[in-house]
C-alpha cells in the first residue's frame, strides 16, 4: 500500500500564524517562557496574568463578517487554520472533489465554555430554556469539523476524535485508515483547542503546586493524502507518514507500566515504518519541562534511544498546555526545521503521546523542504 | 479481508439493560419515558427524558470503580462488559494488543461539565475541583472501557454527535476487516444533561412526553441516555473460538452535508445510502428493513423519507424508529439502531414505532411498522445515523450466512 503524504499546513499558536512564526521562537530559544499578557481577552478573571494565547487574534478580519457572529473561538481557529492549509498546499475544492475531501479533527472536551456556558445559562436565567438557539450547535464536540466543512464545502467523510493529549495522533489513525479504504482521496487532519477562562482554570487546577505550565491555545491542520496522489497532483511532499501506532496500557499512569508501554508503542512504530532507533534525527513529545510530569515520556524515549544523539523539541515549554492540538504543534515544529533546510531532507522523526488515563501512541514521519521542491 | 461478525450486544437504556430486558422491550414496544431526576427540570415547560433509572454500574462493572468515572464513561463501560459477556468472550483467551475499543458520544462527559459549572456558578473558577476536572475530557469513554476490559489495543472516542455509535462500529469494522485486530468492542454513549434538553426546546424540537416519529403530529424528539455496545470480532475469530455470530457487518457509508449545522439534507442522505449499499455490495432491493434515525422532529422524519424515497424508489421497506421507545441517546443512538437491527435479524421481527397516531400524507406509502412488532423474515438491515453537523454514517448489517 502506498505511504501517507502531508502536502500542507495551517499552524496557529500562541507565537502566531504560520510556520514562519513557528520558526521564529524555535531558533530564538526553546526555554520555557510565560506567553503574552491575556488580561483582555475575557471579563472573567484568570488563573495567571499571562498565557499562551493568540491575544491579537482578529477573527472577522480573517473570516470576514457573514457567518462569524455565532462561532466559538475553537471553530474560528479551526476555520482559520483549515484555510491556511488548503492555501499552503496549493489545493483547490470544487464540484469534481468536494466529496472526496473529508475532515479529521481532534479535540479534548469540544468547546469547554460553550458547553458549560450553556448550562449556566439555563441555570441563570428567568427562565432555564431561555438559551441562545443559535449558540446550542457550538456545545456538540463536532461542531468546529462540521464548520470546516461547510465553509470550505468539503462533502467527504468528517470525523470529530476526542483524545486529549493524544488526539492528534488518534486523527492521524482515523485519517490513515479512511484514505486506505478509498472512503476520501484527501483529508483535513488536525487538531484544535482553545484558550478559555475555562481550560486556563482547568490547567491550573490540575497542575502540581510548582509547574510554570499555563494554558495554550492552537489549531494545527494538515493536507494528508495517498502518496500516489500528491504526487499526480503535483503537491509538495512536506511530510511522509511512515507509521502511526495508538494503544492503551490499562491501569494509566497511576500503574508504574506506562512508560514501558509506551517504549513498546514507540518501537511497534519504528518497526512498523522499518526504522532503526539510530536512524531517528529529531523527537517532539508532550513534555512539559517538569520532570515529575515527564518521568513517562522521557523514560520511554530513553528506554528506546538510550543515550544517542537525539535532538528534542519541548512545544509545551515554548507554546503552554495546548491539549488536543499538542501533538499537531509537535507535527508543526518538524515541519519547521525541514522547510528551508534541504540539508534535513529524508530525516526521520518521532511524534509521541499519551493520556493520564492510558492512552499511548507514536507517529514515525520523514520530512522534506520545500527549496529542493520534492514533489509527491 | 476478513470477514465481520457481531458475536456480543450490550444495551444500557431506559427500556432494559442487557440483552433480554431490552428485546423484549422492543417485542413488547415499552417507551423508557419518564420524568427528568438528572436534573431539576423546574420552570421547563417540557420535564421528560429516556432516562435509566436502575443503573447500578457497580453490579456490572468487574475493573473500573466508579466513584473515579463520569456517567457517560460508567454507560460505556458497563455497556462494553455487558456485551462480552453476551459474546461468552473470555477476554484472557486474546493477546490484548488486538482488542480494540472505539466509542462515539455527542457531549461526552456532559454530567462532569454541569457539575463543573455548578462549582463555577456556585464558588467561581477557583473552586474548580481537580478530580472532576480529570473526568471531563471526552477521551474518557472509550478509556474507561478498554480499562474495564484490560485491553491494550486502539482506545479511541469519536464526537461525530448523534451518528457517532455507526461511526464508531464502521471503524470497528474496518479495523477487523484490515487485520489489525481481532476483537473490537464499539457502540456509543451519553447522558442526560440541562444543557442538551434546554437546547433543543429551545430550537423547538423537544416533544412533551412522547416521541412519536413518522407521525402527522409529531412534534421532537426527547433527550435520552444510555450506553450501547456490540461485540465485533473476524469470521475466523469467532469461528475458532466457537462462537456463535448473530450477523455479519457488510460495509458502511459517511459522508457531510457540508450545508447546514442542524437541518439535515436530504440529497445528501441518499448520496450517503448510496455510499453504504455500494461499500456493502447490496442493492436497495436487497434490504428488508431500515432502522431510521427517525428523530420524531418535523424536518429530521420528511427528509430522511425523502431521501429514501429517492434511493429506493415504488417499493419501500419498513422503517421504524425505536427513538419511539427509548427517546434520542445522542451519541448511543446508531449503537442502540444496531443492535435492535441484529435483534431484528436474528428473532424475526420488526421493531415498532410507538406512539403513533395519525398517518402523514407528505409521507405515504412509509410502513413505520405502527405501535406493534411484526414478526417478518429479515435478512439485511440499512441502520441510519445523521448528525448536527451534517455527519451522516449508515451501517448496513446482514444474516450470517
Amino acid at each position: 500500500m502506498t505511504s501517507l503524504a502531508v502536502t500542507g499546513c495551517g499552524i496557529l499558536c500562541s507565537v502566531g500564524i504560520g510556520l514562519d512564526a513557528l520558526a521564529g521562537v524555535l531558533a530564538r530559544d526553546c526555554e520555557a517562557n510565560p506567553g503574552p499578557d491575556v488580561g483582555d481577552l475575557y471579563t472573567d478573571a484568570l488563573p495567571s496574568p499571562t498565557g499562551h494565547a493568540l491575544v491579537d487574534l482578529n477573527f472577522r478580519q480573517l473570516l470576514g463578517r457573514k457567518g462569524t457572529a455565532f462561532l466559538d473561538r475553537r471553530s474560528g481557529l479551526a476555520l482559520i487554520a483549515c484555510g491556511r492549509a488548503l492555501e499552503d498546499s496549493g489545493l483547490r475544492v470544487d464540484d469534481g472533489n468536494r466529496h472526496r475531501i473529508g475532515v479529521t479533527l481532534g479535540t479534548t472536551w469540544g468547546s469547554l465554555k460553550s458547553m458549560s456556558d450553556y448550562t449556566k445559562e439555563s441555570l441563570l436565567e428567568e427562565r432555564p430554556y431561555l438559551v441562545n438557539p443559535a449558540l446550542f450547535p457550538n456545545t456538540v464536540m463536532n461542531c468546529a469539523a462540521g464548520q470546516a466543512a461547510i465553509w470550505y464545502g468539503l462533502k467527504g467523510p468528517n470525523a470529530t476524535i476526542a483524545g486529549g493529549q493524544l488526539a492528534f495522533l488518534s486523527v492521524l489513525v482515523y485519517a490513515a485508515n479512511a484514505l486506505r479504504c478509498g472512503y476520501a482521496d484527501i483529508i483535513l487532519a488536525g487538531a484544535v483547542e482553545e484558550f478559555t477562562p475555562h481550560t486556563a482554570w482547568a490547567t491550573h487546577q490540575t497542575q502540581p503546586d510548582k509547574s510554570p505550565l499555563t494554558a495554550g491555545e492552537g489549531a494545527a491542520i494538515f493536507v494528508v493524502e495517498r502518496s500516489d496522489g500528491a504526487k499526480s497532483a503535483d503537491r509538495h511532499l512536506d511530510a511522509e507518514v511512515m507509521s502511526v501506532v495508538t494503544g492503551f496500557s490499562p491501569g494509566g499512569e497511576q500503574s508504574g507500566g506506562m512508560s514501558s508501554a509506551l517504549a513498546d508503542c514507540i518501537r511497534r512504530a519504528l518497526a512498523k515504518a522499518n526504522v532503526k532507533p539510530d536512524g531517528v534525527s529529531f523527537v517532539a513529545t508532550c513534555e512539559t519541562g517538569d520532570e515529575d510530569q515527564d518521568r513517562i515520556e522521557a523514560g520511554a524515549v530513553t528506554a528506546v534511544f538510550g543515550s544517542a544523539d537525539v535532538e528534542r523539541v519541548l512545544v509545551k515549554k515554548i507554546l503552554g498546555e495546548c491539549n488536543a492540538a499538542t501533538g499537531g504543534l509537535q507535527l508543526a515544529t518538524l515541519l519547521v526545521l525541514h522547510r528551508d533546510d534541504p540539508s534535513r531532507d529524508g530525516h526521520i522523526s518521532l511524534i509521541t503521546g499519551w493520556t493520564r488515563d492510558g492512552g499511548i501512541g507514536a507517529a514515525v514521519l520523514r520530512g522534506w523542504s520545500r527549496v529542493s521542491s520534492h514533489h509527491g | 479481508m476478513n470477514r465481520v461478525v457481531i458475536t456480543g450486544l450490550g444495551p444500557v437504556s431506559s427500556i432494559g439493560i442487557g440483552i433480554s430486558e431490552f428485546d423484549a422491550s422492543l417485542r413488547e414496544g415499552r417507551s423508557g419515558i419518564s420524568r427528568i431526576t438528572s436534573f431539576d427540570p423546574t420552570g421547563f415547560p417540557h420535564v421528560c427524558a429516556g432516562e435509566v433509572h436502575h443503573f447500578q454500574p457497580e453490579t456490572i462493572l468487574r475493573r473500573l470503580n466508579p466513584s473515579f468515572w463520569g456517567r457517560s464513561t460508567l454507560f460505556a463501560a458497563a455497556a462494553a462488559r455487558l456485551a462480552v459477556e453476551d459474546a461468552q468472550l473470555d477476554l484472557d483467551q486474546v493477546s490484548s494488543g488486538r482488542v480494540g475499543v472505539v466509542i462515539g458520544t455527542t457531549c461526552g462527559e456532559s454530567a462532569v461539565v454541569e457539575a463543573l459549572t455548578a462549582e463555577i456558578v456556585e464558588r467561581g473558577f477557583e473552586a474548580l475541583s481537580p478530580e472532576l476536572l480529570h473526568q471531563s475530557p471526552g477521551n474518557r469513554l472509550a478509556h474507561g472501557v478498554s480499562e474495564e476490559l484490560g485491553a491494550a489495543g486502539v482506545s479511541l472516542t469519536l464526537g461525530t454527535a448523534c451518528s457517532a455509535s455507526n461511526y464508531a462500529l464502521g471503524y470497528a469494522y474496518d479495523s477487523l476487516r484490515n487485520g489489525e485486530a481481532d476483537v473490537m468492542v464499539a457502540g456509543g454513549a451519553d447522558a442526560v444533561c440541562r444543557w442538551v434538553h434546554a437546547g433543543f426546546f429551545r430550537l423547538g424540537a423537544l416533544a412533551r412526553d412522547a416521541c412519536s416519529p413518522f407521525d402527522r403530529d409529531r412534534s421532537g424528539i426527547l433527550t435520552a441516555e444510555g450506553g450501547s455496545a456490540l461485540v465485533l470480532e473476524t469470521l475466523d475469530h469467532a469461528q475458532a473460538r466457537g462462537a456463535r455470530p448473530y450477523a455479519e457487518v457488510f460495509g458502511y457509508g459517511l459522508n457531510c452535508d457540508a450545508d447546514h449545522m442542524v437541518a439535515p439534507n436530504a440529497a445528501s442522505i441518499a448520496a450517503c445510502m448510496r455510499l453504504a449499499h455500494h461499500n456493502a455490495s447490496i442493492k436497495p432491493s436487497d434490504i428488508d428493513y431500515i432502522c431510521a434515525h427517525g428523530t420524531g422532529t418535523r424536518a429530521n422524519d420528511s427528509t430522511e423519507a425523502q431521501a429514501i424515497r429517492e434511493v429506493f424508489g415504488e417499493r419501500l421497506p419498513p422503517i421504524s424508529s425505536i427513538k419511539s421507545m427509548l427517546g434520542h441517546t445522542m451519541g448511543a443512538a446508531s449503537s442502540f439502531g444496531a443492535i435492535a437491527s441484529v435483534l431484528a435479524i436474528t428473532g424475526g421481527f420488526l421493531p415498532p414505532t410507538i406512539n403513533w397516531t395519525n398517518p402523514d400524507l407528505e409521507l405515504a406509502g412509509l410502513d413505520p411498522v405502527p405501535n406493534k412488532a411484526r414478526p417478518a423474515k429479515i435478512r439485511v438491515v440499512q441502520n441510519n445515523g445523521f448528525a448536527f453537523g451534517g455527519n451522516n454514517a449508515i451501517l448496513i448489517l446482514g444474516a450470517c450466512a
